[in-house]
């Protein structure tokens, strides 16, 4: 890839005193080593050189004291023009704990850093922000779970402790606080509103309360087991986030997929954003009283579901992916019966979306409501569904295939009002598109066997990442192996981590009743958020 | 007198029995429009019975206003329903009061909710009361206009007056429209005074978004149970004034046993008919954005003052 080079040179070139290391073929990044006191100054370059303009993409943090008394801090960046991924890495000694805080420069990693300093106990110096994130204030003094020397199975004391909202004042200045326990069946997460009569000034999120340690669990695994937990990070997304796991052990073991299961794993991940995204535009419909969208859209969702049960066995798609591929086929003419099946779907979506989008109350409700703006979208690295709402024009299938997509062009759905009406015109889109691609990979999949066997354990200490576009957008794995098939290190993002603090500012000068209606057309998870 | 009384007690009976029925009746609607089989429409019955049994929860912030309240609403909008007449023309409560009487009495249990919202220091309630207050300042202005557009063209503040002289076609001389105007207002009115699409959703689970159900979020027990009757009454209210006032055919007119039960009849068949239509509204209407229910009662008032208007300029 001379274009790549290109990149890696011109910022050697940049920067003499960082070291290229890695390097292998086939993982798909550049990674170069970086002197602590010049990340500052590289990301920034990374950032905002025009013809580079880096979006960061995953930060993270590992532990390696048990072999050497260090930890180190790694940031990806997807270069916008190429999707080239770079990552940069620093070390920290063990007896220091302090890292220079990226923030101030780019948003995006705002809450990646105080996720670091709650589960490793590192310090983003020039924070703006020490607050909390992770551990609420209950947690002791000094633990940090993803820490080597923290058991997994260690139960925490209570302490007394008070999370300071930022706060306004001032006459009419009202604070609402919302949940984490709310009237309908939904996650917990809390949401501290400011506002004056009905308008928004302020909101601040307050996430994290159903913490379940799932990085930590993964450590408890072996490589080829974890992908159960994987499924089971956030319920809605278990395609996805298997799979994403799954492509990061599979480059770690040197597991090539067979091609009838590449096909089969990207008819799985189009069934499941064909579900999900049917269920979300009727759940927008409802929370503007429209409830006759809603029935219709959670009538097909309940088709697809119950398609997806005769076709595995399972309505949320468990138990059909595994390291080296899938392991449930589906034959000739249970594909034809899903081509079949998609068809009547898509002409009664059609029928529906033509009524959602002649209703002129409802275009009245959606149009310039929870306005994100291409700059806050960039700014924070907001991807996905939402992203691509906002002129953010990304989409891992199309720009890193994965799975089947190298074989299987996606036209990616673009709009740029970044109102709660292009959110919903974005899944709209997109239902047809995977209806298409689901026909397409139906006519064109191979014979060939399902899955390869792992031959190897994995090295110990080597990593990797892997990223799919899963239905809320890109879901990423770093998977560090350890001694005998055993996990090290695991990171999870799933895209709700990036996209929630976005919610902030969409809502801005917005009125308190929208904000539902916002919320749903951002539609994020709360498990896969608080891990 | 034994026949007044009587008939109070029989409107009373009346007025209880159906309010739940109606309430039923819309949600079956929708539920059938939406290709779902819907509850029984005898479910708000059951729900009704099991909230008088259940122990209802004060919060300790509260203050007697909060425990007040439910009675207040309850007999204030019952009240007003006797002004209003169901079955028969002759409401034998309507020496109590005239059209303003009624609008003041409904007015009276909104201002006792309002109240008790802000009584539980929650914030939801105080939103709620906040947007309730906007929304019922609005309403009352064309509910009024519209009601005097109505009175002019009989001669009469007095509903029962109205509707007896309408359904015997006496004195009306003037062309419909003020009717057809002040019963455009007066639908809108109703819509928004008993918190149905496209004002308010009663059937949503989000408390950020509610008007009439964040008032009622603390309520619990018998309390919830009276004000989810008054919540229905209203309606039953409403549906009544729409029904008799605009539609009195078929109402008794004078007091024999055959006369009535012609009327009764009547008078179920007129309010659930409302009551189907409210449904098939809330189907195919989302609900506004809460800064837009100023202009849809907006538009009401500017109704019922052409109502007005229309009158004077035929009359001349």
């Amino acid at each position: 890839m001379p274009e790549t080079r290109s990149y890696d040179n011109a910022l050697k070139m940049a920067f003499p005193s960082i070291v290229q290391v890695g390097g292998t073929p086939h993982r798909a990044y550049s990674r170069f080593l970086v002197p602590k006191d010049l990340l500052s100054t590289i990301t920034r370059y990374l950032h905002t050189q025009p013809d580079l303009r880096g979006r960061l993409t995953l930060l993270w943090a590992s532990d390696h004291r048990p072999t050497r008394e260090a930890y180190e801090i790694h940031y990806l960046f997807t270069l916008e023009a190429s999707h080239h991924w770079v990552v940069l890495s620093i070390e920290l000694a063990d007896t220091d704990r302090l890292f220079p805080s990226i923030t101030s420069h780019i948003h995006a990693a705002q809450w990646y850093e105080r996720e670091i300093r709650d589960m490793f106990g590192l310090i983003p110096e020039g924070h703006p922000d020490l607050r909390r994130l992770v551990r609420h204030e209950h947690w002791p003094q000094g633990t940090h779970p993803l820490k080597k020397d923290f058991h997994w199975n260690h139960v925490l004391e209570r302490q007394q402790g008070e999370y300071r909202f930022r706060h306004i004042e001032g006459e009419g200045v009202f604070e609402v606080p919302v949940g984490p326990i709310h009237a309908g069946i939904i996650e917990p997460g809390h949401f501290r509103f400011f506002v004056a009569g009905e308008p928004i000034m302020q909101l601040e999120l307050r996430h994290f309360w159903k913490h379940r340690g799932v990085e930590k669990l993964f450590e408890q695994l072996t490589l080829i087991d974890a992908v159960l937990l994987a499924e089971r990070v956030s319920g809605d997304t278990t395609v996805g986030h298997a799979l994403a796991y799954c492509q990061a052990v599979e480059t770690l073991l040197d597991i090539q997929v067979p091609r009838r299961a590449k096909y089969l794993r990207s008819l799985f991940l189009e069934l499941e954003r064909l579900y999900n995204h049917l269920g979300d535009i009727g759940a927008m419909c409802n929370d503007t009283a429209y409830s006759l969208a809603h029935a219709h859209c959670g009538r097909m969702k309940e088709r697809v579901m119950q398609l997806n049960d005769r076709l595995v066995g399972s309505r949320f798609l468990r138990g059909v992916m595994q390291v080296g591929g899938v392991s449930w086929d589906v034959d000739r003419k249970e594909l034809s019966n899903i081509a079949q099946e998609l068809t009547d779907i898509q002409k009664d979506f059609s029928e529906v979306g033509a009524i959602i989008f002649a209703n002129a109350s409802l275009t009245d409700r959606l149009e310039t409501t929870g306005v994100l703006t291409e700059q806050i979208a960039w700014d924070h690295a907001v991807m996905g569904v939402v992203g691509r709402a906002s002129g953010r024009d990304c989409d891992l299938r199309r720009d890193r295939p994965f799975a089947a997509y190298d074989e299987l062009p996606v036209n990616v759905a673009l709009y740029r009002y970044g109102d709660v009406r292009a959110r919903l015109r974005v899944r709209g889109d997109e239902i047809h598109e995977s209806i298409r691609l689901i026909r397409e990979i139906c006519s064109r999949i191979p014979d060939g066997p399902l899955a390869s066997e792992p031959s190897k354990l994995g090295t110990p200490g080597d990593w990797t990442l892997a990223a799919v576009e899963g239905w809320r957008g890109e879901i990423l794995y770093m998977v560090m192996a350890g001694e005998d098939g055993r996990i090290q290190r695991c990171k999870v993002r799933d895209p709700s981590f990036v996209n929630w603090p976005a919610i902030q500012w969409a809502v801005l000068g917005n009125i308190i009743p929208d904000f539902p209606l916002i919320n749903k057309s951002f539609n994020l998870s709360y498990a896969g958020n608080d891990l | 007198m034994f026949l007044a009384i009587m008939l109070i007690v029989a409107q009373t009976a009346v007025l209880l029995a159906i309010s739940p029925f109606l309430v039923g009746l819309i949600r079956k609607v929708k539920a059938r429009l939406q290709l779902r089989r819907g509850a029984s429409v005898l479910q708000p019955y059951a729900d009704l019975a099991k909230l008088f049994q259940k122990q209802p929860l004060l919060s300790t912030t509260t203050s007697w206003i909060f425990t007040a309240t439910p009675y207040i609403v309850f007999g204030s909008t019952l009240t007003a329903g006797l002004l209003v007449p169901t079955f028969t023309s002759q409401t034998p409560m309507n020496f109590a009061g005239n059209i303003i009487a009624l609008v003041y009495l409904l007015a009276l249990g909104t201002f006792f909710l309002i109240l008790a919202g802000l009584d539980t220091g929650s914030v939801f309630g105080g939103m709620g009361s906040s947007r309730e207050a906007i929304v019922a300042s609005l309403a009352e202005p064309a509910m009024i206009l519209a009601i005097f557009a109505i009175a002019l063209t009989n001669g009469s503040t007095n509903v029962s007056t109205i509707v007896h002289k309408t359904a015997l076609l006496e004195g009306i001389v003037t062309d419909p429209s003020p009717h057809l105007m002040a019963l455009a207002a007066l639908f809108i009115v109703a819509l928004a005074e008993t918190g149905r699409v496209p004002v308010d959703n009663p059937a949503t689970h989000l408390e950020l978004t509610m008007i009439h159900e964040a008032m009622l979020l603390e309520y619990s027990g018998r309390y919830l149970a009276l004000l989810e009757w008054a919540a229905g009454l209203k309606l039953a209210v409403f549906l009544s004034l729409i029904a008799n006032v605009f539609a009195p055919w078929g109402i008794a007119t004078t007091v024999t046993p055959s006369a009535m039960g012609i009327g009764l009849l009547a008078y179920i068949v007129k309010t659930a008919a409302l009551a189907i239509f409210i449904g098939v509204i809330e189907c195919m209407f989302a609900k506004l954005r809460l800064f837009r229910v100023t202009d849809l009662l907006g538009v009401a008032f500017i109704l019922a003052l052409l109502g007005l208007l229309f009158f004077y300029i035929l009359r001349s």
